[in-house]
């Protein structure tokens, strides 16, 4: 049985708006649309370019609405979490009052008996809004526009940015050979696949091919490799906050070349080596995690792989050898 | 060349270039293979019956989607399948493989590499695609409404159906063809996912990868006995908000088969990208397809819809009829929401 693992990704966008839609997005933290003239018509939002001819239009902003008639509608039964009422609604074409091109939004009306095209529906506004498209609760049957709850009225500046976020959580199949060599660590073992076309060894299974030859490679392919060798490059990361960063000093990611082979292991963690006295040439030797201690099965750049938390001096002298600096892949 | 200009009768480029075989990998609801496992055996079975190995492979160019994926530069990854040895020119697009297809036909114009391989890849069971899809929607006004591609189909579906091209019958019809599953009473007997679209008018969730390998003039002729010549190829694009559209057409198909030289001598095949039902019945009336013209033998994308392969597999299955000794073919492919943006590639077999 394949093994999947799933992950939540956040795409926390902050998105600069330009002086058009900037101008719709702060008219309607102001409880009003605005669309913008292209030839004989109306376009709501407003565009900066005509979407028929890509010709730049003038900038000539317009109120419309907010009532409108509905075009079309479709009913959604089943709301996401991306969407913008918890409970089942109208997605339709709305034709605000003055426009000549239809606007999509969400249609409340609590069952889609009560929806038809024709109807006259009206905005209701959110009681605090910030510039931005769902500043619109939602559409409301009807001619009054309506606002939830204390009108807490319009932030008083132009908005420029808005934000978007989205999350998807994602379910990727682990490859057999990726669990192979995490369990190869809990016995002190590191194991690679050596393809049988080129003989070269690629470490950790989580791309279990050689990329030379396209060749998938299997169990057959594994092999024992040492578990010491010599730093040939590394990086000292100077820590800056993001979302996800736990580091707070300077750290180090470190390549070992293993003795005897032409492995390199890439971004390797270490361990009671200071930044300060890194270099290339240090003889290095594997970090084990305890037997009993709890494995991380989620192996990814810069992160220990399994048991093998990563490299710490062996106490050699250090290795000698020029090339060594050409040994980073 | 510019969108309204005529079309002539002349092939537009003096270079031959062919699609010579093609094969697919997975193509089911949901496989324990990530990209890279299915495309490397979507690209072995493709050189393979051809007696190609990837060292005669000059250009490659690979369509696939991050978002899809859930990982940046997941098309590095991809690379795996291709062979690093000896070295090749690649390229990616973030589109459907059709586009990697539209690419590397440009590239072999350039006349100095005999051998490409396109491919198109996906697993859409990875995530969700009702929460994928809104991100690749405008992002100002549509994406943060969650505004879905269900619910844009059933909006465009709506305007089909008002303008007399569709009804839910019709589309029933539709599936029933595609599918050969069921009867016009038994399917319209189902519950609205979105109306007017039941789930028989939804696309299933496909995960998969489609290869394909082009070969150009006499390199083509002696790697299959009967190569299908792209006579024709072009696509064009609408604007991404679907409200600002008319839905009942398709104006950048029409342009896109004329230019592809659609206008000039009919096909015998045409595999449309239709996902929805109802794109199917405004494709057919766009591309003025008339009843002697079998539409979708394959079952189409609602048969198998593979994201990101799905239009290359269309052109895969014209080529299969020009192979099988057929005269003229289209593919379609399309991106986007409503056939925002669509592709024509006509393919054809010399006596």
């Amino acid at each position: 049985m394949t093994r999947f693992v799933e992950s939540t990704i956040t795409f926390p966008y902050k998105r600069s708006l330009g002086p058009v839609t900037g101008a719709f997005m702060t008219a309607l933290a102001d409880k009003r649309i605005l669309g913008v003239r292209s030839g004989s018509g109306v376009l709501v939002p407003p565009m900066e370019w005509d979407p028929v001819s890509g010709a730049e239009l003038a900038a000539e902003l317009v109120e419309v609405g907010p009532a409108g008639t509905v075009e079309a509608w479709t009913w959604v039964p089943e709301p996401t979490e991306a969407h913008p009422l918890d409970r089942p609604f109208a997605f339709a074409f709305i034709r605000l009052d003055g426009a000549s091109v239809p606007l999509l939004h969400a249609v409340d009306t609590g069952s889609p008996a009560a929806v038809r095209a024709g109807m006259r529906v009206a905005p209701r506004w959110r009681g605090r809004r910030v510039g931005h498209i769902t500043d619109i609760a939602c559409f409301v049957p009807g001619e009054d526009a309506q606002v939830d709850g204390p009108d807490a009225g319009a932030p008083g500046q132009p908005v420029e940015l808005m934000d978007y976020t989205a999350a998807v959580t994602y379910s990727t199949p682990v490859p057999e050979m990726a669990d192979r060599a995490v369990a190869a660590t809990r016995e002190r073992r590191l194991v690679g696949l050596r393809c049988p076309t080129c003989e070269r060894v690629y470490v950790g299974g989580d791309r279990p091919y050689c990329p030379v030859d396209a060749l998938e490679l299997g169990p057959d392919a594994e092999v024992d490799l040492p578990t010491t060798g010599t730093l040939t490059n590394f990086i000292v990361v100077e820590p800056v906050r993001y979302p996800g960063q736990t580091e707070t000093e300077p750290f180090a990611r470190v390549f070992v070349l293993l003795d005897d082979t032409e492995v390199v292991l890439t971004y390797q963690p270490v361990i009671d080596l200071p930044v300060h006295d890194i270099h290339v040439g240090v003889r290095v030797t594997a970090v084990w995690a305890p037997a009993d201690a709890p494995v991380d099965t989620f192996s990814g750049i810069g992160r220990p792989m399994g048991s093998l938390l990563g490299w710490t001096p062996s106490g050699e002298p250090d290795a000698h050898d020029p090339d060594l600096v050409n040994r980073i892949y | 060349m510019t969108a309204t200009s005529t079309s002539t009768s002349q092939p537009r480029t003096s270079t031959d270039i062919a699609v010579i075989g093609w094969a697919q990998a997975a193509i089911e609801r949901r496989t324990d293979q990530n990209e890279t496992q299915m495309l490397m055996s979507a690209i072995t079975d493709a050189l393979t019956p051809l007696g190609l190995t990837r060292a005669d492979v000059d250009f490659t160019c690979l369509g696939s989607c991050d978002y899809i994926t859930g990982q940046a530069f997941s098309f590095v990854a991809n690379l795996d399948a291709i062979g690093a040895w000896p070295p090749k020119r690649d390229s990616h697009v973030e589109m459907d493989g059709a586009w990697a297809l539209y690419e590397a036909w440009l590239r072999l114009h350039e006349g100095d590499i005999e051998i490409a391989v396109v491919t198109g890849s996906g697993r859409s069971s990875t995530g969700d695609p009702s929460l994928i899809y809104p991100m690749e929607m405008d992002p100002y006004v549509l994406a943060p409404l969650g505004a879905d591609l269900v619910t844009f189909a059933a909006l465009q579906a709506r305007a089909v159906i008002a303008a007399g091209l569709a009804d839910e019958r019709a589309m029933a019809e539709v599936s029933i063809r595609s599918r050969g599953k069921g009867t016009v009473d038994e399917l319209l007997a189902g519950e609205y996912v979105r109306e007017p679209l039941r789930r028989h008018d939804l696309p299933p969730i496909t995960d998969g990868a489609v290869a394909m390998v082009l070969a150009t003039g006499d390199r083509a002729r002696q790697l299959v006995e009967r190569p299908a010549y792209i006579t024709g190829f072009d696509h064009r694009t609408e604007c991404h908000n679907p409200a600002l559209r008319r839905l009942d057409d398709s104006p950048s198909t029409r342009i896109a088969a004329r230019e592809a030289g659609l206008d000039d001598r009919g096909v015998e095949v045409a595999e449309l990208q239709a996902s929805f039902t109802h794109e199917e019945l405004l494709l057919r009336h766009v591309l003025d397809l008339g009843d002697d013209v079998s539409v979708n033998p394959s079952g189409g994308a609602l048969r198998a819809n593979p994201i990101m392969a799905t239009g290359l597999a269309r052109i895969g299955y014209a080529a299969d009829h020009v192979f099988a000794g057929g005269t003229r073919a289209l593919g379609h492919a399309t991106s986007g929401p409503c056939l925002q943006q669509n592709l024509i590639c006509v393919l054809e077999g010399r006596s």
